[in-house]
């Protein structure tokens, strides 16, 4: 496409010019060919017809070349004047001097060579270069020698320096416009394929484009540094990406080996002991007293067992939230407000959560325990107010404290990378189930936290 | 006549137990049992036991929904909520629901015989362990007043305060208000406890919280 529009361009200026340039050379060709006939005629008649004079000696050639202006009809009245044509008129004799002759002959002196064709125009020059139509004629028998000739210069002179104006104009036109596609391919074509290569063969994330390309125009190093900037942004995010993604598998792992640790030293040690007590209280034997007392501690091991595994349960995924969102709020609140010594009030409008996928009511769910942890935490909250309600299509989880407050910052994904993985958290689990995370928070009054989902 | 009673649990091993458990007492007939919340309630119909023991988790419908459609259909069984959960709004889930009773499954033979017995006698049961997370000694609590108890009332049944408000023509701090005093009156840390509590000490009854 681009190399197609270069060619179009270069037709578009070159071909004008070159056919102005080869019509005008043409037509300049024939013009001096036609001057040049006109010339030659001219000398030979003018040579012939004086030639022809001097033979008849018509008694003019005192007259004919007498400086005095002339009165009579005849050939000195053209000698006199020597201006009506731009041309001169010499007599010779045989030996090449000048018998008679118009005024400023004595140019002819010079344009005349022996060797000269007789009665035959020819185009010579003189010594300054200029260009000249001689012709030599014998007049008759008297052994004298008629020579004419015309000056280019003067004859010609305005038409034939217009004439050659003309083709170094166009010539000068054409050549402009090869600068000009040059100058066209150069800045613009060139930088713009090199352009084009580099962004299709970029690795989006990786590699960075030329920021500069200094030989092209304004325009198109605006474009390149465009492009540089989207692909700096590119490794960016990906750079972003990378350690996101590093500390999700960390969060992952770290997850999987407390909760490996808490199985560890809480329930399986309950029924390492419990098998124990059961196989003492199998070889008791008669001893009745000894194995009640193994039947009672096997079910105080079992009952241990119960509560750390109810525990660790409520811990990973609260088997509660299937009572719905007030409920499971409502049961959040209690068991935090014992945990974290605040006060947590809930206030859920009745039926306002019933139809909510069990998606959202996760999703709000762990919004709403990562902000009261927050809020004990980092706010040193003493009240928390968790309000649900609806607010015109959408259905609102809002949590108000009254603790210290903080600095929202403008990008919460980039706190994880931070460390500070809650609001990070809080943001994408609402992200994930088409919801918003709001924030706003005062230092010194407290912090209020929205998570909005569309209503169902 | 002895008790009959219907065991309602998805896990064979505990239903093995509680059958092996009941069939010791000798005032309890087991009439039968079911694996799931659909055949739990075709045979309840067909029994009708005086006493439903029913697990809150089980495949088809779950025990609240089951416990519900019970006292929905108006038969003479009063359900008791069987459960490895000690959430309390599974307490307050179930109760809403109709249940009479919530004990969890880890309580004793002894435990467990007396509360079928509550149960069958028109009494509420709450499990010991519940009822000693809400209040430690049995108290004789202070006197609501009307406006308490009517608040109180429309709490349990899960209305906001603002809703509260509404339905009593009072404004919303003045409801935060009677209920600060319901839970000082009756020992409660929050609406939970205060409704457990109130049941408890007969201060409401299961049905002006269902009705």
């Amino acid at each position: 496409m681009k190399r197609r529009l270069l060619a179009v361009l270069t037709f578009a200026i070159l071909l004008p010019s070159v056919s102005v340039l080869l019509t005008a050379g043409v037509g300049i060709y024939q013009h001096q060919r036609a001057i040049q006939a006109v010339a030659r005629t001219y000398v030979e008649d003018l040579a012939e017809s004086t030639a022809s004079r001097v033979e008849m000696g018509w008694g003019l050639t005192e007259s004919l070349f007498s400086a005095k202006p002339p009165s009579q009809f005849g050939g000195n009245r053209f000698f006199a004047s020597g201006v009506g044509i731009p041309g001169w008129i010499a007599v010779l004799d045989s030996q090449g001097r000048v018998v008679m002759s118009t005024p400023g002959a004595q140019i002819l002196a010079k344009l005349w060579q022996p060797q000269m064709p007789i009665g035959q125009a020819l185009e010579t020059k003189n010594e300054e270069g200029e260009a000249f139509t001689v012709a030599v004629y014998p007049a008759g028998a008297t052994g004298l020698f008629v020579i004419a000739a015309v000056s280019w210069k003067e004859l010609l002179g305005p038409m034939l320096r217009f004439g050659l104006l003309w083709p170094i104009l166009v010539g000068l036109v054409g050549l402009a416009g090869l600068v000009g596609v040059y100058a066209l391919w150069k800045a613009v074509i060139s930088p713009l394929k090199s352009l084009e290569e580099e962004v299709s063969s970029l690795e989006w994330g990786k590699d960075l484009p030329n920021p500069r390309d200094e030989a092209a125009v304004a325009e198109i190093g605006k474009l390149r540094e465009e492009f540089f900037h989207l692909a700096q942004t590119a490794i960016d995010r990906a750079t972003l990406w990378k350690r996101y993604a590093l500390d999700l598998v960390r969060v992952q792992e770290d997850e999987r080996s407390s909760l490996a640790r808490e199985l560890h030293d809480g329930p399986l040690q309950d029924v390492t002991a419990m098998i124990q007590r059961a196989r003492l209280a199998a070889t008791a034997g008669a001893e009745e007293k000894g194995k009640a007392l193994h039947l009672a501690l096997l079910e105080e091991a079992a009952q241990s067992a119960v509560r750390e595994i109810r525990s660790l349960c409520d811990e990973l995924s609260p088997p509660w939230l299937e009572l719905g969102l007030a409920g499971s709020l409502t049961e959040l609140a209690e068991r935090l407000s014992r945990q974290l010594g605040v006060k947590i009030l809930v206030e859920a409008d009745s039926g306002v959560a019933e139809d909510l996928s069990k998606e959202r009511i996760l999703a709000l769910f762990r919004v709403a325990q990562e902000a009261l942890h927050n809020s004990a935490r980092h706010g040193g909250a003493q009240e928390v107010w968790v309000r649900l309600f609806r607010d015109g299509t959408s259905l609102v989880l809002e949590l108000e404290d009254f603790g210290s407050g903080f600095d929202v910052p403008a990008d919460l994904a980039r706190l994880r990378v931070l460390g500070h993985r809650g609001l990070a958290n809080m943001e994408e689990r609402m992200a994930l189930v088409g919801g918003i995370l709001e924030v706003e928070s005062t230092h010194g009054k407290g912090t209020r936290i929205r998570a909005r989902v569309p209503a169902e | 006549m002895g008790i009959r009673v219907f065991i309602a649990d998805d896990h064979p091993m505990t239903r093995a137990g509680l059958v092996a458990t009941l069939e010791r007492e000798a005032d309890f007939e087991i009439v039968g049992t079911a694996s799931d919340g659909i055949e739990a309630w075709r045979i309840i119909r067909e029994t009708t036991p005086d006493v439903a023991l029913v697990d809150i988790r089980m495949p088809g419908e779950d025990g609240v929904s089951l416990v519900r459609r019970v006292k929905d259909s108006g038969l003479q069984v009063g359900s008791l909520m069987l459960t490895s959960y000690d959430a309390k709004q599974y307490v307050m889930a179930s109760l809403r629901a109709g249940a009479k009773g919530y004990i969890l499954k880890t309580a004793s033979p002894e435990e467990l015989a007396g509360a079928i017995r509550t149960v069958a006698k028109g009494g509420i049961y709450l499990d010991a362990e519940i009822s000693r997370v809400v209040g430690g000694q049995d108290i004789v609590p202070e006197a609501l007043s009307n406006r308490e108890r009517e608040v109180l009332i429309l709490t349990s049944k899960g209305l906001s305060s603002k809703e509260t408000a509404g339905d009593l023509f009072i404004s919303e701090r003045t409801v935060q208000t009677h209920l600060a005093s319901v839970y000082d009156k009756l020992g409660a840390r929050n609406k939970t406890e205060a409704m457990l509590l109130a049941l408890k000490y007969g201060v409401m009854t299961l049905e002006e919280l269902i009705e």
